[in-house]
């Protein structure tokens, strides 16, 4: 009888190598987007191509490639219900992975750096008290979880020393509608979790309590962060900083003229490894802002409803709302295509 | 039988949008609020008496209210818009710069070096405090005064020499070449996410920030109380964001509707600064009148939008 598990081990016997990212087209990065009614995940080029798309049971919002075999795992908004994980060859939902009772998922997720395990950011519904999920990614049995160390972690990054990176962003949400209920007392943070989930090292930012820490690239030394602005839209404050685990963030604010171009929010955040350079995106004000790895101010481009935003390689390419997606270019936006889907938040790099 | 048969296409065929109208109107009131700039800079040449500069600056606020709620294309570019009209300034920010200017080196206060100033001290804000002073300032103003009338009628002139070229890029949406806007559609979208976004900035901003909520009303904190112009710039705003929506497309009954009800509340009010936000009667009557700025909103969503083929963002409206 053919079983799975035959299969599989006739494929080791055989020799037959494990299949890649090549695979599946070699996509480069990976989109949630809707298209009508529907939701997809997309595996994109570099170029702007889909490669493919796979649908989504509800709204999509990030999602966690594997480092090498052809898996993503795409994560349901937040207060999500679901993880799919993906079979980007042929499409195949090939485990769903739903929070414990009295969690929910929080939209994103990463690989451990040997590609065993899963972190999952979540909350307890109830408190939004941050916990990471982790799951074996054999079989993506759940096999533990960690305390983010704040409330509400958003995004969370892997450093080179298999330390994590967590963006605790302070809100307390009501589990059911989103609703914010703790504006005035909010007190996010990023917290350094070691491979074992100890607390490394742990900021906030006291002269900005208000500033939800949310997403997140790594730098050379650490991470950039970037921020969602809950108090007086008249306040101008910076919405990108930088951290390197140990010492005190740095803030990264824009120039007096360009202070509210964002509107107090930044949507996606990317790093270049070859320049250091840093992008962040407001989909509210319709920018994207390129700063320099020590966060100075590079240039400030208009796209209306842009938010995806991730390194290539060779620069950055960010998608809209209306379907296009961009290549981040020295001078400016250059559109690479246009889509009939609607792209969400986040472009994932693969 | 052909003529019938024309006429009823005619009749059958949704109104189209009116682009190249719309833009062109943008262009004749930025030419206005540039020729009510220079006339107050002229003005400001010949004289530093606030009380002969005032019809001068009133005239040139009149004529920017006409474009305040644009945000696109020229006026965006080297943070003019806010540097025209730099409010809400709750941390004082333009007085202080303004204090800075006042009393330091006056070549602060060349051309040049005083565009570079910042965007808070300057433009019709910082006018307002010079012309109407709640207390002596530190030294003579004149000089002051004349560098930002100049300043101002300097941005004026540059956003209306700009706004034609700018605008033959929304005109030319879709069209081979315009890497700006990929398809017809985005053109449009775009002065209608200007027409929303204002009518929002009416709502929460010049009427939502004084009003505050109903045990703690803020009217300290309404626009250009000094000159005492808060609640007609609310009453010019309804009528600029009106005919922008008319503009965009002139058989929209319930937008419409919507507007002038808030127009008819403005003119109900008979409070130039808003102070009567401070009493539970004349908070209420502010609040219905925010109620009625976002009716506005929803109307120009719900009625405007799909006679346009647009909407709102799909990130924009719901980030995370």
């Amino acid at each position: 009888m053919a079983t799975r598990r035959g299969f599989l081990a006739g494929l080791l016997a055989s020799g037959l190598p494990l299949p890649t990212w090549a695979d599946a087209g070699s996509p480069t990065h990976l989109a949630a987007g809707k298209l009508g009614e529907a939701y997809a995940l997309h595996g994109l080029t570099a170029t702007g191509d889909s490669l493919f798309s796979i649908p989504l049971p509800a709204r999509g919002h990030a999602a966690a490639a594997h480092p090498t075999r052809p898996v993503a795992v795409a994560f349901a908004r937040r207060p999500g219900t679901f993880g799919l994980v993906i079979d980007c060859v042929d499409g195949r939902v090939t485990h769903r992975i739903t929070p414990p009772d009295g969690r929910q998922f929080n939209g994103h997720g990463a690989f451990s750096a040997d590609a065993e395990t899963l972190y999952t950011s979540e909350v307890v519904a109830e408190t939004s008290e941050g916990r990471i999920g982790l799951w074996r990614s054999s079989d993506y049995a759940r096999i533990g979880e960690w305390a983010s160390g704040g409330i509400g972690p958003h995004d969370m990054k892997r450093l080179g020393d298999g330390s994590l990176i967590v963006a605790n962003g302070g809100i307390v949400t009501d589990p059911t509608d989103r609703t914010k209920l703790n504006l005035a007392t909010m007190r996010p943070n990023l917290t350094q979790l070691s491979p074992d989930g100890a607390v490394l090292a742990q900021v906030d930012l006291p002269e900005l309590l208000q500033n939800s820490i949310r997403h997140l690239a790594l730098t050379a030394t650490g991470v950039a962060f970037a921020m969602q602005w809950e108090g007086d839209p008249a306040d101008p404050v910076p919405l990108l900083g930088l951290w390197t685990p140990g010492q005190t963030p740095i803030l990264c604010p824009a120039p007096d003229a360009d202070a509210y171009a964002m509107q107090g929010y930044a949507g996606s955040i990317a790093v270049d490894a070859a320049t250091g350079d840093i992008a962040i995106t407001s989909p509210k004000g319709g920018i994207v802002m390129r700063f320099a790895a020590s966060g100075a101010h590079l240039a400030t481009w208009r796209r209306a409803d842009v938010c995806g935003m991730a390194a290539t390689g060779a620069g950055f390419i960010a998608s809209d709302g209306a379907g296009a997606l961009w290549a981040v270019e020295d001078d400016g936006l250059q559109p690479l295509a246009r889509h009939a889907t609607l792209w969400d938040n986040h472009i994932v790099r693969i | 039988m052909l003529r019938t048969l024309a006429l009823t296409l005619i009749l059958a065929t949704p109104a189209q949008a009116d682009v190249p109208g719309t833009l062109s109107q943008i262009g004749q009131d930025y030419a206005g609020f540039a020729a009510a700039a220079t006339t107050l800079a002229d003005a400001a040449a010949q004289t530093c008496d606030a009380a002969a500069l005032q019809p001068a600056f009133n005239a040139a606020f009149d004529a920017w209210m006409a474009v305040a709620h644009l945000r696109l294309g020229p006026v965006e570019q080297d943070g003019r818009a806010l540097a025209i009209a730099f409010w809400p300034d709750p941390k004082a920010l333009g007085a202080k710069a303004q204090r800075w200017l006042l009393t330091g080196d006056p070549a602060m206060l060349e051309p040049e070096t005083f565009a570079q100033q910042s965007v808070a001290a300057r433009g019709l804000m910082g006018l307002e405090r010079l012309l109407y002073p709640a207390e002596a300032p530190p030294a003579d103003p004149c000089p002051l005064i004349r560098a930002t009338a100049d300043n101002l009628a300097r941005m004026a002139a540059e956003v209306a020499r700009d706004w034609p070229a700018f605008a033959q890029v929304i005109a030319t949406a879709g069209q081979p070449g315009n890497s700006v806007y990929l398809t017809e559609a985005e053109g449009k979208q775009a002065l209608f996410t200007q027409l929303a976004t204002g009518i929002e900035a009416l709502a929460e901003g010049r009427i939502g920030r004084p009003l505050g909520t109903f045990d703690k009303p803020r009217p300290e904190r309404a626009e250009a109380r000094a000159s005492s112009r808060s609640l007609r710039n609310i009453g010019l705003s309804v009528a600029a964001l009106r005919d922008m929506a008319l503009a965009l497309d002139a058989n929209i009954p319930i937008t419409t509707a919507a507007f002038d009800r808030a127009a008819r509340l403005v003119a109900a009010l008979d409070d130039p600064k808003l102070a009567g936000i401070a009493e539970p009667q004349g908070w209420l009557k502010v609040e219905i009148l925010q109620q009625s700025v976002r009716a506005a909103r929803d109307a120009v969503v719900a009625e405007l939008a799909p006679a346009l083929g647009v909407g709102l963002g799909f990130n924009a409206q719901d980030g995370d």
